[in-house]
């Protein structure tokens, strides 16, 4: 028995000593930070920021293998692709999701879908995280409370506007939906309801000068503008027009300067003149910053295929305007007006010439704007030689033109490019440009109020596009581009505005036709077109005759059709879909109809 | 030495006929010698008896295993030795007699070391294999994982090619999601059974039921494998010395990919067949031109083709350091004969393995010392291992009571950094060369890409690419006997590692599409265990014996890396990569570093119970601490009881001779598991990056403001897996050893299992944390058939059979309809974990034929993009349209059944073995192939199938769709059933020739055994898979799935050595 004693006695000291480890279960968190640490001024403000930094769709620097151009912040495949602005470009077989996309063949397992969906999200969520932790910090004052929440607010909404251009019927996640709170699986619909309280809010509660906060910040007008876009998606043309109306006689951008068109219309596509007067709201892209990665980091990584491929200016030809496009941009010769009816001689072009072959460019009266949106042949491309068509292309797999609005100048090479290559820029991505707001005015005029005021914001855009200064002109010495240029216009410049009193005589469908062309002249390849198409209700029939006409360009653009009451929204992610049941198994969230 | 053996030949011909016909004469007396040497492996036996049957008188062998004596003719001899088959031989006219003996099948009296204590063979109450340190190196292999495959009824291996890659290891079933290797302890502290020398090990015991590994807690229920190294043994010092060489071939034949004009052909079929054709009908090309027919150019330049003749294809105009005004042209030859990229990759490959060990001893003392090294290579270009070992491992006595010695080992190896991407390297197109005119890497994109776009070159130049581990590990023990029966033992145990890996990465041949740079990380961990044992044991009258052992165990983790990159370095020299060399501009990932800590504090307690050798009963319990739960739940209790009956031992039984023992066998217990649980999973946590949230606020162009966001969201509420095992089984040696058969019945039911749930993208990226899930239930049985013996004194035979079978079923899932899993393919999951379903069920789309003609699309359910030609899917719920609830659990990777089927025979000192395993009734999902037969919309590479053996209306029979240039839901688009296929296969792994020198010859050099031995492993695999091997490994939950799997069916051919001195 001595021995069970002996033991007993061990089995007690270990009992003992065992106790005492138990102090150790609760172990450091070692390395990265908790709520706690966040819970202030210093941390929210940082979560806020960390909310901006997904206006651009991607979250990490990227690189060719990462399909972070399905999240883009520009839009370039859904806005502009599918909104017959451009073609998939590169070679045939590399970007085979984005053509089947503007084939519209996509279907719910497509990937772009679920990509775009997680990145918009994410951005929720990041708004939502600057608000949550808002409720637990102790140093903040009112004062500072009401600008977060309106930022954040704001921000939120821009997000949630970008889920809702895509697929319409999407899931609102406000900041009380966690992870912690199970309450994850939110229902989709189509109300703008949330959207429009968040941008009430951000629009009554946010300063007007973000000067000292940084500049890059929404204030009040962007979100009355970002407000005002709402209405016009929703055909609320009365409350649009009152709020278009005061940011156009008040409205003023976050560095307090009164908002107007700059100049110079490529004024808005060159790095060093960001954040204009034109500028309402902007992705802000940085290089060189502390990421070097030559794929983005912080620029606009989701567009750095889009470049012209082969030459020095960058890379991979993805991006090809289409023929459609520009033949918009050929002006009556008689009235320096647009064939509203697409019912002027197309414009020429070199599909099929090899760029060692000799080609004349076309001579018809143009409008300036074209070769500020397209790379054409012969033309001069900024600072960095005549576009030579099929070299720049990548087999002209998507036409034979390049894309533009997205290039930086040689000479600013160093400074607005990641590590010194031409991929991603610093070129921030316009959301809004206050083009945009004179355009819907323009159509919430045309729509509910006075088709002469309506034609007054059209000429405002007409007039600044027929400056000449604002033309592309011909290099001194096109071997050497640098060496700046002539004073003789790079092809038959010749724009005009409408006459006055020229909409009222031809009634108000005449005057929304004018103003539909025109947003696509002045914001072509800036990734808005579908979605007009989509709000205007007429995207089955444009696009279609999109198709009918380009498919000989493209000839993958053949047997494509757009499926009306279909093809408006795209299908939401099945992933996402299965990921949305509860433990009953049923999906909360619905597809798309048609998918 | 002809004659010699003919002699002895004529002497054993002699010997059988006199046996077999009984005609012996029956007087005469005789003098009779010989040697008593151990079957396997020729050591002789000391001290074995030789008795004269029916008679007292008799002998035992002295050191070198040689007896004499004498006896009348026709008596027969008896031969016995402790743990071997008793041996009965007729005395005819030979005077030499030659005695080989086999083991026990289980050497029921051997000593074995289960949880925190040690038992006899026949006392152990749970389901335990005991596997011996012989056995497993009988299959030579460098990687133990390897050759644990098909040794031990109840445990799955799966194999990968790769040198140095982990194997799926599972113990009865798959217990959850996530990670299920079982938990290997190593002389007692938790370790990485990798990181052993295979020499060293005496023996792994297999704990496979709650009984015997519950004593483990949250750690156990993935089964326990325990680990005992050799130690020194009484007597003058040995030594060993085992080498190897090994050569390794590559599969003959690799993937069904059409040459260069085939895949012309096929591009032109898709053209047409999709209508993308000029007026004239023709397709067009920049590599083939525009024609009714493609046409092979002869040069290829920045992705057009031209002919040899075309101004293009001058070799001034190369170009691959571009500047300014001079841009890339890099000329390639089109290779109209193809080039065999499989064949290029994979090249034969060559392995010696080499391990030395001494080791000896006196009464109290004892020590060893082993060295192992292992120089490895893959068959795909630049992949290897290396690795050395060195383990001392010394016990010594200060006296009776007292006893302290140590375990260590050290460790280092050398491997690549990653694996290679074998998938989209076969896939490359054919008419690409490896090098272009040149000389210099050929790459797909031409223009700007680089040596990295080739494969070959790719990874050639990953040549100086390094992954440097060292380890120490091992424990320091104490024991002393404070009283007569009562033990208290401390071991202070663990291990410490540091790693260090770079890799350099070429830039592209134009430096603005991506620099060189060079990423390190290097990190260290270390985990130390404490364990202190009392243990009382005692026996009663009346046979009733009692062992009782309690202790405390706490374990410590911490583990810390820090990770750089640099880039811009001025020349590619090996020498000159150090982060330092850079530019110096910094980049994202430019610094960075992770830190960990655990803790885990355990009260142990065990009692066994014992009558008279026949009725045994163990009971566990353990109570563990884990600090990565949150507060409420990291503290449970792990119960077992486990008995076993020895019915043999019962009077009743006695009469039956051919049943030598039978033990019944029955255990129930809970377990749990805390794994893949990383120790900040309760947390909700939050970081910033200059890449992912820093955002230029102030619209500078070339500054960011720090920004953070959330990067996982924690739950506190996690608790660990919960296992309850419940097991049966019998365990019989019959025939004294000659049959043997071991059964059990398991059920397992892992409740809580934890993993990673997705969570919808409504809440951001953030990582999810582990939650416990659902349940998953394992039944199975297990069958182990040995038999052993001799025909003769010069021949014997073993021989084995392990079956392992399980039924593997997911019962609930808590708050999830299902679990979508796999390797994501770009369109979604092709696996998906649901309730009543086994793990890792494909899931997707059931192809169900191809639409023949417009009629049959229009009968025919509503499906996106349907056309004739095209796949038509089963309508799952027969509501007339084909949507995502169409969707099916289409394939199961589990197999029915595999088994491990061991054949061996010696004749003499010859001794031939042969290892085979199979697997019966498991699916693959061969993505490799769907990637080749499936139109895509690109211009990959296609097999010759999809040309001549697609769809068309003359082929309506097709099982391959249409060939066209469209990528939809219809054909490749969607996860369907196309990719799956019968996975079963039958391999002979290993087949070994061994020749053990007579010991006569050697002895004069002092050498006591010399074995030659030559091997042929993976000589042949009986299987209608289609993909290059069918043993595909995978992740725990997603298995069974084809991407570029580095095959593990390459046959190779070793010569070896044994030496003992």
């Amino acid at each position: 028995m001595k021995y069970v004693k002996f033991f007993l006695m061990a089995l007690f000291a270990i009992t003992i000593t065992s106790s005492c480890y138990k102090a150790k279960l609760n172990q450091p968190v070692p390395g990265l930070l908790q709520e706690q640490q966040l819970a202030n001024n210093t941390g929210v403000q940082g979560l806020l920021i960390g909310a901006y930094a997904m206006l651009d769709g991607v979250s990490t620097p990227g690189s060719p293998a990462d399909p972070s151009y399905g999240s883009a912040g520009s839009n370039w495949i859904y806005g502009s692709i599918c909104g017959s602005e451009a073609h998939t470009g590169s070679f045939n077989g590399d970007l085979t999701i984005v053509e089947q996309i503007e084939e519209f063949g996509s279907n719910p397992g497509t990937i772009y879908f679920d990509i775009k969906w997680a990145a918009v999200y994410e951005g929720v969520q990041r708004a939502n995280s600057a608000l949550r932790l808002m409720r637990e910090a102790k140093d903040m004052s009112t004062a500072d409370t009401i600008e977060v929440r309106a930022e954040a607010l704001f921000l939120r909404a821009f997000y949630h506007f970008e889920a809702k251009k895509m697929w319409n019927n999407i899931p609102f996640v406000n900041e009380n939906v966690t992870y912690n709170n199970n309450n994850f699986h939110v229902k989709n619909d189509t109300s703008w309801q949330p959207i429009e309280n968040d941008l009430i809010y951000a629009a009554a509660h946010l300063r007007t000068s973000q000067m000292t906060q940084g500049i890059g910040r929404a204030n009040n007008y962007a979100a009355e503008a970002l407000l005002a876009k709402a209405y016009m998606f929703e055909h609320k043309f009365a409350q649009a027009k009152t709020l278009l109306t005061d940011l156009i006689q008040n409205g003023q951008t976050s560095s307090g300067v009164k908002y107007d068109l700059n100049e110079l219309y490529s004024d808005n596509f060159n790095a060093a003149d960001k954040n204009s007067k034109e500028s309402v709201f902007a992705y802000q892209s940085s290089v060189n910053d502390g990421v070097s990665s030559p794929w983005g980091g912080n620029g606009n990584t989701g567009d750095i295929l889009n470049l012209p491929n082969g030459g020095e200016s960058g890379c991979c030809s993805a991006f090809q305007p289409s023929q459609y496009l520009v033949d918009h941009f050929r002006t009556d010769s008689k009235t320096g007006l647009p064939g509203l009816d697409n019912n002027l001689p197309p414009v020429k072009n070199d599909q099929g010439i090899m760029s060692a072959d000799p080609f004349k460019p076309d001579t018809g009266t143009l409008d300036p704007r074209l070769d500020w949106t397209v790379g054409r042949r012969c033309i001069p491309y900024l600072d960095w030689g005549k576009d030579p068509g099929y070299d720049w292309t990548r087999e002209q797999f998507g036409g034979p033109y390049s894309s533009k609005k997205d290039a930086v100048y040689k000479a600013q090479e160093a400074q607005y490019t990641a590590n010194g290559a031409t991929i991603a820029t610093a070129l921030n991505i316009n959301f809004i440009r206050f083009a945009d707001i004179l355009l819907w005015a323009a159509e919430a005029e045309a729509e509910i109020g006075s088709l002469d005021q309506a034609e007054a914001y059209v000429n405002r855009i007409r007039a600044r596009a027929a400056n000449p200064a604002g033309f592309v002109y011909k290099y001194i010495d096109p071997a050497n581009p640098a060496g700046g240029f002539t004073d003789t216009p790079a092809a038959h410049y010749f724009i005009k505005q409408y006459p006055p009193g020229y909409f009222q005589s031809n009634g108000r469908p005449f005057a929304l036709k004018a103003i539909y062309y025109e947003r696509m002249l002045e914001l072509g390849m800036e990734g808005h077109r579908f979605f007009d198409l989509v709000r205007w209700h007429i995207a089955a029939t444009e696009i279609n005759a999109y198709i009918q006409s380009e498919q000989n360009l493209t000839s993958y653009l053949k047997g494509v059709t757009f499926i009306p009451n279909k093809n408006e929204y795209f299908p939401i992610s099945q992933i996402q879909i299965d990921l949305s049941a509860g433990p009953d198994g049923k999906p909360v969230m619905t597809q798309n109809p048609g998918y | 030495m002809k004659k010699c053996n003919y002699l002895r030949l004529i002497k054993f011909t002699a010997l059988t006929i006199i046996f077999y016909f009984k005609c012996y004469s029956a007087f005469s007396q005789q003098k009779i010698s010989g040697f008593v040497r151990d079957i396997n492996d020729k050591q002789p036996l000391s001290s074995a008896s030789v008795i004269i049957k029916g008679t007292n008188s008799g002998t035992s062998t002295d050191n070198n295993g040689f007896f004499r004596l004498i006896a009348k003719k026709g008596s027969t001899l008896v031969f016995s030795y402790l743990g071997y088959i008793s041996q009965e031989v007729l005395i005819g006219s030979d005077s030499v007699l030659n005695i080989s003996m086999s083991k026990f099948v289980s050497g029921l009296d051997q000593v074995v070391v289960t949880g925190y204590t040690s038992q006899k063979v026949k006392e152990i109450t749970g389901s335990v294999t005991v596997v011996g340190g012989d056995d497993l190196t009988s299959v030579p292999d460098g990687e133990i994982e390897k050759m644990l495959q098909g040794k031990v009824a109840g445990l799955t291996v799966i194999n990968s090619g790769e040198p140095g890659s982990v194997s799926n290891v599972r113990i009865n079933g798959i217990g959850n999601f996530g990670d299920v290797t079982p938990l290997y302890i190593i002389d007692g502290v938790e370790g990485d059974i990798n990181l052993l020398n295979p020499n060293d090990i005496e023996s792994l015991q297999v704990l496979k039921d709650a009984g015997s590994y519950a004593i483990y807690g949250v750690r156990g229920a993935n089964g326990v494998i325990l680990v005992t190294t050799k130690k020194g043994k009484n007597g003058k010092t040995t030594m060993n010395f085992d080498a190897s060489e090994t050569v390794q071939e590559p599969l003959s034949k690799g993937l069904d990919i059409l040459g260069p004009q085939g895949q012309a052909d096929y591009i032109w079929l898709a053209y047409k067949n999709s209508g993308q054709v000029d007026a004239q009908g023709n397709p067009s090309s920049p590599l083939y031109g525009n024609g009714p027919t493609p046409v092979l150019p002869d040069y290829i330049v920045n992705g057009n083709g031209y002919a040899a003749n075309a101004p293009q294809v001058n070799p001034s105009l190369y170009n691959i350091t571009p500047t300014a005004i001079n841009p890339i042209y890099q000329i390639m030859k089109f290779n109209k004969q193809g080039t065999d990229w499989f064949h290029e990759l994979f090249k034969p490959a060559f392995t010696q393995n080499y391990a030395f060990s001494a080791s000896g001893g006196h009464d109290k003392d004892h020590y060893l010392v082993s060295l192992g090294y292992l120089d490895q290579e893959g068959t795909y270009l630049e992949t290897f291992l290396k690795k050395i070992t060195v383990r001392v491992n010394t016990d010594f006595s200060v006296n009776d009571a007292i006893r302290f010695g140590e375990n260590i080992q050290l460790y280092q190896s050398q491997s690549p950094p990653g694996s290679p991407d074998i998938y989209h390297a076969l896939l490359t197109d054919p008419y690409l060369p490896v090098y272009d005119i040149e000389g210099n890497s050929s790459s797909e994109n031409g223009q700007r890409a680089g040596p990295a776009d080739n494969p070959v070159t790719a990874q050639l130049l990953t040549k100086d690419n390094r992954f440097y581990q060292w380890h120490i590990f091992g424990n320091v023990f104490a024991e002393a006997d404070i009283l007569k029966h009562l033990t208290f033992r401390s071991s202070f145990g663990g291990g410490f590692y540091f790693f260090d890996s770079y890799t350099y990465t070429y830039g592209a041949y134009d430096p603005s599409q991506g620099l060189n740079s060079l990423d390190e990380i290097t990190g260290y961990a270390r985990s130390l265990t404490w364990t202190n044992t009392v243990t009382l044991s005692e026996k009663f009258k009346g046979g009733h014996s009692l062992k009782l052992l309690a202790g405390t165990e706490t374990k410590s983790d911490y583990g810390r890396n820090q990770t750089g990159t640099s880039e811009g370095y001025l020349t590619n020299d090996p020498n000159l990569r150090l982060l330092g060399n850079g530019d110096g501009v910094p980049t994202d990932e430019s610094i960075n570093g992770m830190a960990s800590s655990a803790f885990l504090s355990s009260f142990i307690s065990r009692a066994e119970y014992g009558f008279k050798d026949k009725l045994f009963f163990t009971a566990t319990l353990r109570e563990d601490g884990s600090s990565v739960f949150g507060p409420e739940n990291r503290f449970g209790w792990f119960p077992a009881v486990s008995a076993a009956w020895r019915i043999t031992e019962e009077n009743f039984m006695k009469k039956i001779n051919w049943l030598t023992d039978l033990k019944l066998r029955a255990s129930w217990g809970k377990s749990g598991f805390d794994g893949n649980t990383g120790s900040l999973n309760q947390y909700t946590l939050y970081s910033g990056g200059p890449g992912s949230s820093y955002y230029d606020i102030f619209g500078t162009s070339n500054s960011t403001v720090q920004g953070y966001t959330t990067v996982q969201y924690g739950n506190a509420k996690t608790g660990w897996q919960k296992d309850i095992m419940t097991n049966a089984g019998f365990e019989s040696i019959l025939w004294k050893g000659k049959l043997s058969i071991t059964a059990d019945w398991y059920q397992k039911k892992s409740t809580g299992l934890l993993f990673p749930v997705s969570l919808p993208a409504i809440l951001g990226y953030a990582t999810p944390p582990n939650v416990n899930v659902g349940e998953v239930d394992n039944t199975g049985v297990n069958i182990t058939l040995g038999s052993r013996g001799s025909f003769s004194k010069d021949w014997g035979w073993n021989s084995s059979i392990a079956i392992t079978t399980y039924h593997n079923k997911v019962v609930k899932l808590n708050d999830l309809p299902y679990l979508d899993d796999g390797p994501y393919n770009g369109i979604d999951y092709p696996v998906r974990q649901e309730v009543g379903y086994p793990e890792g069920s494909f899931f997707g789309y059931k192809i169900i034929g191809i639409f023949q003609n417009a009629a049959d699309v229009s009968r025919s359910p509503v499906q996106q993009d349907a056309a004739p030609g095209r796949f038509k899917y089963f309508d799952a719920n027969h509501d007339g349209v084909i949507n995502d609830e169409d969707r099916v659990h289409f394939g199961n990777p589990n197999p029915i059944f595999t088994a491990g089927i061991n054949l061996g025979v010696t004749y003499k000192n010859i001794d031939l073995s042969t290892f085979s395993y199979w697997s019966c009734g498991n699916d693959v999902l061969n993505e490799t192939a769907g990637s080749l037969d499936l139109s895509n919309g690109g211009v990959t590479p296609k097999s010759s199938a999809a040309l001549y053996g697609s769809w068309t209306p003359k082929n309506p029979n097709a099982t391959i769709p249409i060939v066209e240039n469209s990528f939809n839901f219809s054909n490749s688009d969607a996860v369907n059933s196309y990719p799956l296929e019968k996975g079963s296969y039958f391999r002979n792994k290993t087949f070994i020739v061994g020749y053990t020198l007579p010991a006569r010859i050697i002895k004069k050099y002092k050498i006591t055994r010399i074995r030659l031995y030559a091997e042929a492993a993976n000589l042949f695999t009986v299987t209608k898979y289609k993909g290059l091997d069918p043993e595909v490994s995978g992740s725990t939950s997603a298995f069974g799935i084809d991407i570029g799997n580095y095959p593990a069916n390459q046959r190779q051919y070793s010569i070896g050595i044994n030496l003992n001195f």
